[in-house]
């Protein structure tokens, strides 16, 4: 990855001084006149959520988890001690630092309403925000930028995601795995743009978020999860207005060979911890201002399969992190892992409503009112009550 | 020549060289010959792909594969069936990308190839969904490329019969709940229940009639009420497709649609204020004929033809005249399709429309006169780039037709990354103003030309043209 200085010299080669003045403005935004962000992070695939927070003094905990199981805090490569019922996976080291420095909170025995065990839907019924799977062509995210005006929505994706589709002024942003233009093809093609009303400004903008977040993106696909985290925090910091942001991350459909303390979701879970840990460097002044919640459309069966892996399962986990969070708290209604308590007999019961943990963020931290979140945001949704102590007030 | 461009453009897929300049049938005409016509039955280069059947089987196959690996005690030999299976599948939908992409670049009917987009915009299915993965290419091939030009009322039919939109919208696992299958089901059926450890509700399911209601035929303000949703649904259960857990029934069409008379639900049915008698399948497709019939659906469909080729905001006079043309030749497609091409609205000279990512990329290799890229692979990842990864909108609602939706500056400058790509692939002998001519005709601006003029090479010339604002519209 080069570095920004470079990069703000290529767009002075670019673009000239106009555009850059521009761009450049918005870094020195103090964070007090800074009004709250909320980053959304989806991982797609369903994160295993007893992998990432595990309920170490359930009984028969271990055996349930066989060889998934990372073991009760204390010992070495175990899991990390949150309390005395859940800990987090070894993986996510700089979570349970953030954790005991009260800036990462963690919602258990969560899931959107849907139940229904398909990726496909329960992903839709997630982030259209409403009871089901298609029940709305827009997304929550885009109906909460609806209620503050002024604002604006960005994703770290090439096509805008149903969370932020919508009328409310939302676009996408994503590293390009082609050569970045060469010589000055740019600068000659914005002088093109300048005669074009609808794209001009648009063609500037986009020249401005080159230079903010750097075109080029290296590493493979699954680890981009940090890159993309980075970035946002970047655009975040440099555009005055921008107030909903949101990231995914594929990859967590774990069937087979998931791995305990080390394998392929260790590997995951390691860079869901090292991108947290880099969006509080990157975001810098507007840390204290910003949350970022992970969510994820399920969690996964809670017995190992016969592939080593998981299946797709229901209730999960979902981590708050942010200089916003009231930390150092596992929100929980914890239905335990009986044989009785389980969903369908073996799936960890949902006891929480994400639109609930959403309706939560969006009510205390970024204000909006909560008929507007019970009516529009998340529609027929006076039942789910906003859940509270997610932030500081 | 500036109807020829528009032609070539708003209605078609961009002009390769020579076409603007050669002595060509006026442009209408050229339009109204390729609806006269119609389009050829299969392509050559899509002899060869998988039909419907053979991708069912396939999914057959690989649920078979994936249910012994769940049984199997340990990882091993079946995991990796069942992932050859999923690689197949990713292998087939890339061999139809590239197929779709080779037939869009080397078209002589391009009017009628951005028809098939259209409709299979409309009929949106998305790959994202394993159960269809397979499914999305053979129903573009099988329902829309043979329906282009008939009557509305068929293509609906084909469309919702079809096992790829039955399994998309879960027609397939819907019951009545006064059906025979409900009241007592087959072992099969009861085996499935204790598949997995889950129950099996078995009942109706709304998602395919709610979907259309909104997005197939009257759209989401044309008055229908929750009512509606659930009678549609019950017209229609029964419609199916054939499963290892669910055999029998009668097979109907030669795509895998199949007629389960016990998943039917029994008795009259009451649609928008229009009673439909007890009967078989016949009961849903007479629903959906007069769903085809009805004003809201001629509206809905003659302001997403307006608004796909003409404007994102189409003018009332033009969405009334299709409207008015659906009404009056019972919902004929090509009688519509005429209308648009005789309406003097669509041939405004300000192109209002942006290209979208498939017609930019495809306009841009015409105009060059390359060819689609020999892997689907390459496509599907300029796609992706560009924000609308083929055959993957993500929803039954399909791609956004205003660009309000999509285009963004992030998009804008891919295009740019996306146009230098193409221009590196191009021969030195390139002429570069003579394709920015070829191209664009009286639509090429002057001080594009101008930059290209001091373009460092030939091949930043036509990575300028390509990205100039002038080729980003039609």
């Amino acid at each position: 990855m080069t570095a920004l200085p470079l990069n703000r010299r290529q767009l002075l080669g670019a673009l000239g001084a106009s555009g850059l003045l521009l761009a450049w403005h918005g870094l020195g935004l103090a964070a007090s006149d800074s009004p709250r962000r909320l980053m959304v992070v989806l991982l797609r695939g369903g994160m295993d959520g007893l992998a990432a927070v595990p309920a170490y003094a359930e009984p028969g905990f271990a055996a349930l988890r066989g060889a998934l199981d990372t073991g009760a805090p204390g010992g070495e490569q175990t899991s990390l001690k949150l309390d005395g019922s859940f800990g987090l996976h070894p993986a996510l080291r700089h979570c349970a630092a953030a954790y005991q420095a009260g800036e990462l909170a963690v919602v258990h025995a969560v899931a959107p309403p849907y139940h229904g065990r398909s990726h496909f839907e329960a992903q839709d019924c997630l982030e259209n925000g409403s009871d089901r799977p298609h029940a709305s062509q827009d997304g929550w995210l885009n109906r909460s930028l609806s209620a503050l005006p002024g604002s604006e929505g960005l994703a770290i994706a090439s096509a805008l995601p149903l969370m932020l589709r919508g009328p409310a002024p939302a676009e996408t942003w994503s590293p390009s795995p082609l050569p970045e233009a060469s010589g000055d093809l740019a600068q000659r093609v914005s002088r093109l743009y300048e005669r074009d009303a609808r794209l001009g400004p648009a063609f500037r903008r986009a020249a401005d978020s080159q230079g903010l977040a750097m075109g080029r993106s290296e590493g493979r696909p699954r680890n981009r999860l940090p890159e993309s985290i980075r970035q946002a925090a970047s655009l975040m910091r440099g555009r005055d207005g921008l107030r909903l942001v949101m990231v995914e991350d594929g990859g967590w459909d774990t069937h087979a060979r998931q791995g305990g303390a080390q394998g392929a979701l260790a590997g995951k879970l390691g860079k869901l911890d090292e991108a947290l840990a880099t969006a509080k460097t990157a975001l810098g002044p507007l840390w204290p201002q910003t949350v970022i919640v992970v969510a994820t459309e399920f969690g996964r069966t809670v017995r190992v399969n016969g592939s080593g892996g998981t299946d797709h399962g229901t209730g999960g986990v979902m981590l708050l992190s942010g200089g916003a969070v009231r930390g150092g708290k596992v929100h929980a209604d914890w239905p335990g892992l009986g044989p009785s308590a389980l969903l369908d007999g073996r799936d960890l019961r949902p006891t929480t409503d994400s639109r609930a943990v959403f309706k939560g963020l969006l009510l205390a931290h970024l204000g909006l009112a909560e008929s507007v979140l019970a009516e529009r945001v998340f529609p027929n949704s006076r039942d789910i009550r906003p859940l509270e102590g997610l932030v500081h007030s | 020549m500036d109807a020829a461009v528009i032609a070539r453009n708003r209605f078609g897929l961009g002009a390769r060289p020579g076409e603007l300049d050669r002595d060509q049938p006026p442009a209408r005409d050229w339009l109204l010959e390729q609806v006269q016509a119609g389009l050829s039955p299969t392509p050559p280069n899509m002899a060869t792909l998988p039909d419907s059947r053979a991708a069912a089987a396939k999914f057959e196959d690989w649920a078979l594969a994936r249910a012994r690996e769940r049984r199997a005690g340990k990882s091993g030999a079946e995991a990796d069936a069942a992932e050859q299976f999923r690689k197949s599948f990713q292998q087939d939908l890339l061999a139809e990308i590239g197929a779709r992409a080779d037939q869009q670049v080397r078209t002589e009917t391009p009017f009628l190839e951005r028809l098939v987009l259209f409709w299979s915009n409309h009929f949106a299915l998305s790959a994202d969904k394993p159960q269809v993965t397979g499914l999305v290419g053979p129903f573009e091939r099988e329902v829309i490329r043979p329906r282009l030009l008939g009557s509305f009322a068929d293509l609906l039919i084909a469309a919702e019969q079809h096992p790829a939109m039955l399994r998309f919208l879960d027609n397939a696992n819907s019951f009545g709940p006064g059906s025979e299958f409900v009241r007592d089901p087959p072992r099969r059926l009861r085996r499935l229940a204790s598949n997995n450890g889950q129950p099996l509700k078995l009942g109706l399911n709304e998602n395919l009639a709610r979907e259309i209601l909104e997005l197939h035929t009257l759209g989401v303000n044309g008055g229908y009420t929750q009512a509606d949703v659930v009678e549609l649904a019950k017209g229609i259960s029964g419609w199916t497709v054939q499963t290892r857990l669910l055999r029998g029934g009668d097979a109907v069409g030669p795509h895998g649609f199949v007629w389960f008379a016990e998943a039917h639900e029994p008795g009259d049915r009451e649609l928008l204020g229009r009673r439909y008698e007890a009967g078989g399948r016949e009961q849903g497709e007479a629903m959906l004929r007069e769903l085809a019939r009805h004003p809201a659906t001629a509206r809905f469909l003659a302001t997403k033809l307006a608004r796909h080729f003409v404007a994102d905001q189409p003018p009332a006079s033009l969405v009334a005249r299709l409207e008015q043309r659906y009404r009056a030749s019972g919902g004929e497609l090509g009688a519509v399709y005429r209308a648009l091409i005789e309406s003097p609205e669509a041939w405004q000279p300000e192109p209002r429309k942006l290209k979208r990512p498939e017609e930019f990329l495809v306009s841009a290799l015409r105009a060059t006169g390359l060819p689609a890229p020999r892997e689907g692979k390459a496509w599907v990842a300029s796609l992706s780039l560009l924000g609308q990864a083929p055959m993957r909108p993500g929803s039954p609602a399909g791609w956004p037709d205003e660009a309000s939706a999509w285009i963004g500056p992030d998009s804008l400058w891919k295009r740019m990354q996306i146009a230098e790509q193409i221009s590196e692939k191009l021969p030195a002998r390139t002429e570069p103003l003579a394709l920015a001519r070829a191209a664009l005709g009286p639509w090429l601006q002057a001080d594009t030309i101008e930059a290209m003029q001091r373009a460092e090479s030939t091949a930043q010339a036509v990575a300028i043209l390509l990205s100039s604002p002038e080729f980003q519209w039609r």
